[in-house]
């Protein structure tokens, strides 16, 4: 697996994990009565706590990500190159496999349309909510989930570019 | 009907007759990745005039040796007519 398909996988993986666990907590506040309709600026402060903590978790991970993407890519070297192999060569492997050319610049675009898109989707549907009469508790949690599905949808199309070609 | 162009390439072929280059050195020699060149050569991606003087000059040879074009034409029925210049 190259390197702009396992950092996409990462990366969807935490946005995933991320929704999850903001749902779950949504649901476990809101069946404790913590969160309930009307209580907007308790969502508020969640939304922000999550946004910090998604902010944090995702900087982590890639850098995680990174540590363990050169520890495999040095093995790889050096279980190819039977241990005959120095440091700067592996280094210079490293920063090959990383390399950002056009056409990862190209995916990038693309698949920043497509997680937009999403997201003006997610924009709209939270707008027709509100305009139905739901209250603004459901209609927050469309737009900010939405952010989060468009993220995740981005790292599929992203994927999806790099295997079927543009 | 309306016309199109299909790109087709010799990396492979060159990588060939440049002894037996590895998809990685030709990677390197061009200043991209290694997933780019695979994409090329299947006819996956089409690159930039800049990319392709590059891997042009990776292999010491002029672009058309290495990037040929036909036009085809596109039928109502779908189909496709190929002419090569």
């Amino acid at each position: 697996m190259t390197y702009q398909i396992s950092r996409t996988i990462t990366r969807i993986l935490t946005g995933a994990v991320l929704l999850t666990v903001y749902l779950f907590q949504v649901y476990n506040r809101y069946q404790a009565g913590i969160l309930s309709m009307d209580k907007i600026q308790s969502l508020a402060q969640l939304m922000l706590l999550f946004l910090g903590i998604g902010i944090v978790v995702t900087i982590a991970v890639e850098i995680v990500f990174h540590i363990l993407f050169s520890i495999g890519v040095a093995m790889k070297e050096t279980i190819k190159k039977e241990g005959d192999c120095d440091d700067k060569e592996i280094g210079r492997t490293i920063k090959q496999e990383m390399v950002e050319d056009e056409m990862a610049k190209l995916i990038d675009l693309k698949s920043l349309k497509i997680g937009y898109a999403i997201s003006s989707i997610g924009f709209v549907s939270s707008l027709i909510s509100l305009a139905l009469g739901h209250p603004v508790f459901i209609t927050v949690n469309i737009l900010f989930v939405s952010l989060f599905i468009a993220g995740i949808l981005e790292g599929f199309a992203r994927i999806y570019y790099y295997k079927r070609g543009i | 009907m309306g016309e199109t162009i299909e790109i087709t390439n010799c990396i492979r072929k060159l990588r060939f007759f440049a002894d037996e280059m590895t998809q990685q050195q030709l990677a390197e020699k061009a200043g991209i990745s290694r997933q780019t060149i695979v994409a090329i050569e299947g006819g996956k991606y089409n690159p930039s005039l800049e990319l392709a003087f590059r891997i042009a000059h990776a292999f010491n040879v002029p672009i058309g040796e290495v990037f040929q074009y036909r036009m085809i034409e596109k039928k109502k029925n779908g189909s496709k007519k190929g002419e090569t210049p």
